[in-house]
């Protein structure tokens, strides 16, 4: 029983952050119906600029904000160089392939600067050995922190795309860009900003689960890239509830098949999940059909 | 007062308009006629912003906007009613006039002016929380053209509002849009295929023919004239 809640509460904590990196991809696929795959890189060079920041003796509050500052930067960066480019040509799938690539050269950049070895990350919200005890079980704080956030999250994106009116000029750009700048909308800042907050998202999101695993290194961020997609079209593309709920099932479920059966079927089992709803349910559990008559 | 000056218009190496100069002065209403791809929706999106304007110059007022981007343009108080219904189909007939609303002039408050639409269209109404992608095309077209002038505009561009509808709508539109030329008295660009129905509403005339404005003048006289040398602009 011990050894189940276990690793539910893990699932869920994994779970959280994957939601967290879905939430990142939803952000950019609101706008501009493209996904930023960079994003795995990012979160580790957010995580690792902070390190390296911090191991410098910077005040670690700043370190933080200063590497959240260049993720931002960076997010206007691909914006205007990996996605905006490709764009141009309606149908082009063109930012695929330059975001991805934008990704595996900061990775390598982070490599060749600060070396392939995991580097410790510091301890900049809690300690790893806080805890807290739920249902009579002790949990690790970290996990209870990035699980809140994550809901926290979803619950205020839900209200800002559902309530406000920059909500309904973010699903008019989505639509129609060019209606939207013909109406007065100021299309590409709100495009730029969605960039810079998938990419200061992917920082805190690299950050929490730096301090999670206590050490960040160039490959951090890969995997969770891929499974933060699989969340976010498990759960329907652009639905924050569906990136949340996809999240912890990805994440429960991993956690169950490497706790039962094997650590080597983790990731493989999301992936197994990905294509079976492929199959089922395409646009994912909480996408909402849109109704458009032609 | 609106001003076109020479303006070239190309998609790549291909030239949509060459040299138009247009003038319309507020309190009237300019037809710009022509053919199906005589540049009529070109000359329109120049002005609005959104078609790459190779040569020329294009005033609101004397103000050279030329280089301004098209979302400034419609903040100096121009709206375009584009062709081919163009709306935010996945939102409500109410978010669209409101996201026009919010992004115009401003004029009136938002319940004054939300009402004035609904009083006009009964039928929005009634659709105001549907999704405007499922109403049907003289809906859509009522939403369209109460989205433009909802913003209080100072030049209004409207681009084929008659294309593809029931003569009895194209005759409540046009109704409306004759209306509103006089109550707002401001200047309307008004693209249409069917001449004789855009030269009766309309004070002058620009006739398009492949790029190049072949003929203009006033509406009265290019009547007249119409069935002779229009006919022939259009062949």
């Amino acid at each position: 029983m011990d050894f189940l809640f276990s690793l539910l509460i893990a699932g869920v904590s994994v779970g959280s952050a994957y939601a967290l990196v879905a939430i990142g991809l939803n952000m950019t696929f609101w706008t501009t119906r493209t996904l930023n795959f960079g994003q795995g890189s990012l979160m580790m060079l957010c995580a690792m600029l902070t390190a390296f920041f911090a191991s410098q003796g910077v005040w670690l509050a700043l370190a933080v904000v200063a590497g959240l500052a260049v993720v931002g930067l960076l997010g206007i960066f691909i914006e205007r160089f990996a996605v905006r480019p490709a764009l141009k040509t309606e149908g082009s799938m063109g930012w695929m392939v330059a975001t991805l690539g934008f990704g595996t050269l900061l990775q390598g950049i982070a490599a060749k600067y600060f070396g392939s070895q995991a580097v410790a990350f510091p301890e900049v919200v809690f300690s790893a050995s806080d805890t807290v005890t739920i249902f009579g079980q002790p949990a690790a704080l970290q996990y209870l922190v990035i699980f809140v956030l994550a809901v926290g999250l979803v619950a205020l994106l839900e209200l800002f795309l559902g309530k406000t009116i920059w909500g309904q000029v973010i699903r008019a750009v989505s639509f129609d860009q060019e209606l939207g700048r013909v109406q007065g909308m100021p299309v590409g800042a709100i495009i730029l900003l969605s960039f810079v907050a998938s990419s200061v998202l992917a920082g805190v999101a690299g950050m929490l689960i730096a301090q999670i695993g206590g050490t960040v290194d160039p490959a951090f961020g890969f995997d969770l890239v891929l499974l933060g997609f699989v969340s976010a079209v498990l759960g329907g593309m652009g639905s924050s509830v569906g990136a949340l709920v996809g999240g912890i099932v990805v994440g429960v479920l991993s956690k169950l098949v490497g706790g039962y059966i094997s650590t080597a079927a983790e990731h493989g089992i999301a992936f197994a999940l990905l294509m079976v709803m492929l199959a089922v349910r395409p646009q994912g559990l909480f996408a909402r059909p849109e109704a458009v008559k032609v | 007062m609106l001003e076109v000056r020479d303006v070239s218009v190309a998609y790549g190496a291909i030239e949509v308009l060459r040299n138009v100069s247009l003038c319309a002065e507020p309190g009237t209403t300019t037809a710009v006629l022509g053919a199906n791809g005589a540049g009529k929706s070109s000359l329109l999106r120049a002005i609005s912003g959104v078609a790459p304007v190779r040569s020329g110059s294009i005033l609101f007022d004397g103000q050279d906007v030329t280089q301004i981007p098209a979302h400034r343009r419609a903040r100096l108080g121009l709206a375009h009613a584009m062709e081919g219904r163009r709306l935010f189909k996945p939102l409500s007939v109410q978010n669209n006039l409101r996201l026009s609303w919010q992004f115009g002039a401003r004029a009136v408050p938002w319940p004054t002016a939300l009402r004035d639409v609904y009083d006009r269209f009964p039928i929005l109404a009634e659709k105001a929380h549907v999704p405007s992608g499922l109403l049907s095309g003289g809906q859509q077209q009522m939403v369209i053209i109460s989205c433009a002038t909802i913003r209080s505009p100072r030049y209004l561009l409207l681009d084929e509002p008659s294309l593809g509808l029931a003569p009895i709508i194209v005759s409540q539109i046009y109704e409306f849009i004759t209306d509103f030329a006089q109550r707002s008295g401001i200047a309307i660009v008004l693209a249409e295929q069917m001449a004789t129905l855009a030269l009766k509403v309309s004070d002058r005339g620009y006739v398009l023919r492949r790029g190049r404005v072949v003929q203009h003048g006033d509406s009265r006289t290019l009547l007249a004239n119409s069935a002779a040398s229009l006919t022939a602009s259009y062949l």
